[in-house]
């Protein structure tokens, strides 16, 4: 037992944390790097607060150990911004009316940005399928839907069918 | 909060068959985590003497999807993502695909294996409707040696298999399926997404001239564990496929759910609804060829 040092790569950059392996990658984003973007809603993967990309696939950071984690790729939601400037993601939610009381946010941006970074033209259908394990509260969905949809087709294709 | 545990993360099964033959009793294999951290978590009585947990989610033996003459072999660590990504067995086992598709959400399905599906045992285990029409074989290691168990045998009660506390799920075998078969797999659930299954039916179906040549079927959360009905099978071979008939053969199944479940709060609903299902089943399949 006792803490371990683990390294891995957050956010392009190389790090290493001492820690319990046995300790969720949720805490350990959160507590030790002091990124607190990623939300804790349920602990038990239902409501997708917590999703970050672990090698590019999304994944709630409430089921994954620090000791799972050795030599990944984590990336969280302070990584979309560069430079203090919103991506075109972040910005059309904005625009979109897709943040309300903003908890969902960062975990309905990172399942958006897996979904966009494996299939950058989805259809809608495909965009709720792949947003199902986020659950938002406040919006009814339609606001966050049409925002990644735009992001992925641009303004110009008016997406009020 | 999670207790505190031992972790490790061995990188040959060799490794984690050591462990398991000093530590098995205390120790718990660990995958994808789905069902094991929230388990922990939540300090869920069957997890209660878990002091060491043993990640094999590294090992790539255990992560493979191989063909071969005697089937498809998936090992034990595949993720649902990865049964979803492979040709092979969208073309040839159907069902289980249909199954990882509304199986949790996209989260759940990138980390959720098929052997922690199995081993976890949940009455609601997707998986396991299918691999039982499939006809789906464990195999599992130790130090005493290795051994083959039919998936029907293997899961015993609810939560509970027969792997014994030194024996590694190695992967499992679906053996190739004879032609002529045609299948359908339906999920009922309280929504349409990130659902627990209320009602899971696998069903193949061989239409001989308009007579039930061959038929496999096997239901699961509406049975204590998945179970396939072979008595129900041998019963329903060579019967006309007309409405008629296929209503009767709905009914007995109904008859033979409650026989396995006895009545529960659940039943007024769920009865009637698996009968109709799986009379819409039996229609769709016998007119689609074949």
């Amino acid at each position: 037992m006792g803490s371990k040092s683990i390294k891995f790569i957050l956010n392009g950059k190389d790090v290493s944390v001492k820690t319990l392996l046995h300790r969720r990658l949720l805490d350990v984003i959160r507590e030790d790097f002091g990124l607190t973007g990623t939300k804790e809603g349920c602990g038990i993967g239902e409501c997708g607060a917590c999703t970050v990309l672990l090698n590019g696939k999304a994944v709630n950071a409430c089921l994954v150990l620090a000791g799972q984690i050795e030599g990944a790729e984590i990336m969280t939601v302070e990584h979309l911004a560069k430079d203090g400037q919103l991506n075109k993601l972040q910005q059309r939610f904005l625009e979109k009316g897709a943040v309300q009381c903003g908890f969902c946010t960062p975990g309905m941006l990172m399942s958006a940005t897996a979904l966009l970074m494996h299939k950058p033209s989805p259809t809608r259908e495909e965009i709720q399928d792949d947003i199902a394990g986020n659950l938002c509260r406040c919006t009814g969905y339609k606001q966050i839907i049409e925002a990644i949809y735009e992001t992925a087709y641009g303004r110009k294709k008016n997406s009020s069918e | 909060m999670m207790p505190t545990l031992d972790f490790i993360r061995p990188t040959s099964t060799t490794e984690v068959l050591d462990v398991l033959d000093r530590h098995g009793q205390e120790a718990a294999i660990l995958a994808g985590g789905t069902d094991l951290i929230p388990g922990l978590r939540q300090k869920a009585a069957r997890f209660s003497g878990v002091k060491m947990l043993v990640d094999i989610s590294a090992i790539e033996e255990l992560r493979q999807i191989r063909y071969s003459d005697n089937g498809m072999s998936i090992g034990t660590a595949v993720t649902f993502s990865e049964i979803l990504g492979n040709d092979l067995l969208s073309e040839y086992y159907p069902l289980l695909v249909k199954a990882a598709v509304n199986l949790g959400s996209v989260q759940i399905r990138n980390r959720a294996t098929i052997g922690g599906n199995f081993i976890n045992n949940a009455p609601c285990a997707d998986s396991v409707p299918p691999l039982l029409v499939y006809e789906a074989s464990v195999i599992i290691q130790s130090k005493r040696g290795e051994k083959t168990v039919p998936l029907s045998d293997f899961l015993s009660s609810p939560y509970q298999t027969r792997l014994e506390p030194d024996e590694l799920v190695l992967h499992t075998l679906l053996p190739p399926v004879s032609e002529g078969f045609n299948g359908e797999f339906y999920k009922l659930g309280r929504r349409r997404g990130v659902a627990i299954s209320r009602i899971t039916l696998a069903v193949l179906l061989r239409n001989n001239s308009g007579k039930v040549g061959d038929i496999r079927l096997a239901a699961g959360a509406v049975t204590p564990v998945g179970i396939r009905f072979t008595d129900l099978e041998n019963d329903f071979r060579g019967r006309d496929i007309i409405p008629r008939e296929l209503k009767q053969m709905s009914r007995e199944l109904g008859k033979r759910i409650l026989q396995e479940t006895g009545l529960r709060w659940s039943t007024a609903y769920k009865l009637p609804v698996t009968q109709q299902i799986f009379y819409q089943i039996l229609s769709s399949l016998a007119n689609s060829g074949g």
